[in-house]
């Protein structure tokens, strides 16, 4: 793509790390702001918790680039599979493999 | 190792060992997605240098595909900075939750040795600081996040340059599966989270978000991170009153 220019391209790539930046920066602020232990950072990790839990599932759920090519029931059999051996075995790698298994058994199998 | 043993280790051996953590799965699975992401820049129309410093400076995989799949649509600077702005807002609440974590503030850091510190913050090392939150002492909690996510970082940045110049050589099944494997790995890290309240987040989180997404697009993430959040702590304190206070 051209469209942008040699100039044009690296400012987009300034802008995309500022734009990342800006909340990184935002937070080591904020951080020493709010106290340990206190309800309000009960109520951010929550948050926290709650907005990862949401980029993952949308990166199965709606992905872009090449996951996009696999099927969502493929990938909801991964994401359950890996999270069923979780509560069974505790062991991460182990659970993390049946996950991964699943998936590529989905894609081949059915 | 229970606490008790753990007290005794220095830093450097808290680095080494925390290295040593990433390099037995997440620093391979994060070599992998980043590859992916360089499939996906190079597709746009990045050159080599443009999505290794993209992955440096952004370091957040939404932020760096939005950005990406922005690109090779031709979009304005001004959609680019905004749409990467809003994909990466998570950071926000990451910073301040594992500044919490690592007790950032017993160790009296400038300014600029805490930025550049939660610069190198990723999913996947916020994942793990709460895990090792759980067998280490506190004071050794820094440490190990400089060993763990400057080994994500490294692995990172391989990555990238690997996967700029491979795809070719690796089947679009093989890498579907490849790329599979980070969102699954830090699902299971964060759905076993120790306190219920970020369990329950997790499960709140997760399923608005895909909901929210074809009406709210990219305001889905931040959407459902706060209803979530909210609706967990809500649940958690004034419903169930679990004892948040006992967590340490």
């Amino acid at each position: 793509m051209d469209d942008y220019g040699f100039w044009g391209s690296w400012l987009a790539v300034g802008l995309a790390a500022v734009g990342t930046f800006i909340w990184r920066f935002a937070g080591v602020l904020l951080a020493s702001k709010i106290p340990a232990q206190s309800p309000l950072m009960d109520w951010v990790n929550t948050m926290a918790y709650a907005m990862v839990a949401g980029v993952l599932m949308l990166m199965l759920v709606h992905p872009t680039g090449i996951l996009a090519a696999s099927g969502l029931d493929d990938r909801l059999l991964g994401l359950v599979t890996g999270v069923g051996a979780m509560m069974l075995t505790k062991r991460i790698i182990l659970s993390l493999l049946c996950g991964i298994l699943m998936f590529a058994a989905s894609l081949h199998l059915f | 190792m229970s606490i008790s043993e753990t007290v005794a280790l220095t830093a450097p051996q808290m680095r080494r060992i925390a290295a040593i953590d990433a390099l037995r799965a997440p620093a391979y699975a994060l070599g992998a997605t980043m590859a992916g992401f360089a499939t996906i820049a190079r597709e746009a129309g990045f050159d080599v240098w443009m999505a290794v410093t993209t992955s440096a400076l952004v370091w957040g995989m939404p932020g760096q595909v939005a950005f990406a799949s922005l690109y090779s649509a031709g979009a304005s600077l001004f959609i680019i900075f905004f749409a990467v702005t809003l994909a990466n807002m998570r950071m926000l609440l990451m910073v301040v939750s594992a500044a919490d974590m690592m007790h950032l503030h017993m160790h009296k850091l400038p300014l600029w040795r805490r930025v550049i510190l939660m610069q190198c913050l990723a999913i996947t090392s916020w994942a793990h600081l709460a895990v090792a939150e759980t067998t280490y002492p506190r004071h050794l909690l820094l440490p190990y996040f400089q060993g763990f996510s400057l080994t994500l970082y490294a692995s990172g940045m391989l990555g990238t340059v690997f996967g700029y110049f491979l795809p070719d050589m690796v089947p679009p099944d093989l890498l579907q599966i490849i790329i599979f494997i980070t969102p699954i790995y830090i699902f299971l890290l964060i759905a076993t989270a120790r306190q219920k309240a970020n369990r329950l987040a997790v499960a709140f989180g997760g399923i608005l978000c895909p909901v929210f997404y074809p009406v709210a697009g990219e305001w889905s993430i931040l959407l459902a991170g706060v209803m979530g959040g909210t609706l967990a702590i809500g649940y958690a304190r004034f419903i169930a009153k679990w004892h948040l206070e006992e967590r340490r």
